[in-house]
């Protein structure tokens, strides 16, 4: 298969649910999980869900990095923002995830020079060329974007840049699904793996979920036909009563991950004792930091932060929405206080957060009832 | 590599494929849909002109297509 329209071809995913359907033991239901905010992304843009038979619920998981970044994180970033002469680079999502007093954007009309950039290495070019004042970057992403964080790190060391900073908020994605398996209110039946982490860290790091937990997982591709067979993967995989980590998306992952990226990650960064993820609380070795060697880079060690817990809104249920106890559109607010435009949450600011991925592409008719009350 | 719109440039969602037109350094000048840009080439060996190469926030990740992955 070499073009996207194969891998979006109506017939070919109308047989693979049919499939699907064939797996389905009776009396039974299935409940799946899509770490990846870029699942839930495809699962909606496309319908999916639809395709699907009633005994096979899929839910979202914790892999939207702008999702997961407490607000105390967030206020921390607005911090470094408004000191004088900082420039402040950052993804766009994250411009626009409301903190304790208001959002990058809000900091950026209050006279704060925050600026969308689409790489770090677009940050360390803006260093360059202002060398009078400090770049900081915003780093924030599962391990697919910490590589271009530590690339940029190893270009800025080599080249002897004294003007840029990180402010490192990369998360690792094993931990979490740790917590998820740990957490007593979610019993999941497998797993659908990141696709574009897994060509990083490869498929190993999830072998304890099949060996220590009993559960399938499947890393799989973002196009609707990889997701589907993913999912007849997974439902296989249970019907034969086999928990294994199996790679659907071979034509981009190996099992080895890439070596290049994680040695540049572990040059330039090491694993924090905890962090705090929004919805799951603290999870031990989740996050990454700077190495010492690269203190004169790292904005934590440059700048006096708040570093503040921040609670939530009161009205915004992001959490459970994380970790999978309830849908979006069961949130109080969804849809109505908090929506793409305005969003209380995270999950609403992201595309890719599950609240957000609902309200775009009206994914309200599935339990249809429940739903359009909630909506009206 | 931009992302498409509605979709979030942090996650692995937008990691893109493209090909190589040229290469620069430790650069190399890509496309994708018409638009040309270049990425990062540490963390791929061997990258040749016409390679597809798996992008995410302007770094190359992955080679796509050769291996075991050609036959996806």
């Amino acid at each position: 298969v070499k073009h996207v329209s194969e891998y979006r071809a109506g017939g070919l995913a109308a047989g693979l649910a049919e499939r699907i359907r064939e797996l389905v033991e009776p009396g039974r239901s299935y409940k799946l999980m899509e770490v990846c905010g870029g699942h839930t992304h495809a699962i909606y843009r496309h319908g999916l869900e639809d395709l699907l038979p009633e005994e096979v619920e899929l839910v979202h998981g914790p892999g939207c990095p702008v999702c997961v970044i407490p607000m105390g994180r967030q206020d921390d970033a607005i911090a470094i923002a408004e000191q004088p002469g900082v420039i402040f680079t950052t993804f766009a999502d994250m411009l626009r995830v409301p903190a304790t007093s208001g959002s990058l954007l809000d900091a950026k009309a209050r006279g704060a020079d925050v600026r969308m950039v689409y790489s770090p290495l677009d940050a360390l070019r803006i260093a360059r060329e202002n060398p009078a004042r400090e770049t900081v970057f915003f780093a924030i992403g599962f391990e697919t974007t910490t590589p271009s964080t530590a690339l940029t790190l190893l270009r800025a060391r080599d080249d002897g840049v004294r003007n840029f900073g990180v402010f490192c908020n990369h998360v690792v994605v094993a931990p979490a699904l740790l917590a998820i398996l740990q957490s007593p209110d979610l019993q999941l039946d497998g797993f659908i793996g990141p696709g574009h982490v897994s060509t990083v860290i490869g498929t190993e790091p999830y072998e304890f979920i099949a060996r220590e937990h009993a559960k399938p997982i499947v890393v799989s591709g973002f196009e609707p036909l990889d997701v589907l067979q993913s999912i007849y993967m997974l439902l296989l995989q249970l019907a034969e009563r086999r928990c294994e980590v199996e790679n659907q998306y071979v034509r981009v992952v190996r099992r080895e991950g890439n070596p290049l990226a994680l040695a540049a990650i572990e040059e330039t960064m090491e694993l924090r004792e905890t962090f705090e993820w929004r919805g799951l609380g603290f999870i031990d070795r989740s996050a990454m930091r700077l190495r010492p060697e690269f203190a004169a880079f790292d904005a934590e060690a440059r700048f006096a932060l708040p570093g503040a817990r921040v609670a939530d809104p009161k009205a915004c249920q992001c959490g459970e929405v994380l970790r999978g106890s309830i849908r979006p559109w069961e949130c109080k607010v969804f849809g109505t206080a908090c929506t793409p435009e305005q969003p209380i949450g995270t999950c609403m600011v992201s595309s890719e957060g599950a609240c957000a991925a609902y309200y775009n592409y009206g994914r309200l008719d599935r339990r249809r009832g429940r739903a359009a009350a909630t909506h009206s | 590599v931009r992302a498409e719109p509605l979709s979030c440039i942090t996650c692995g969602d937008v990691a893109v494929v493209v090909r190589v037109l040229a290469l620069r350094g430790t650069n190399a000048l890509v496309e994708l849909d018409g638009a040309r840009e270049e990425v990062a080439l540490e963390l791929v060996s061997g990258v040749r002109v016409g390679d597809r190469l798996l992008c995410h926030a302007g770094v190359a990740l992955a080679r796509v297509g050769s291996s075991e992955a050609d036959g996806a």
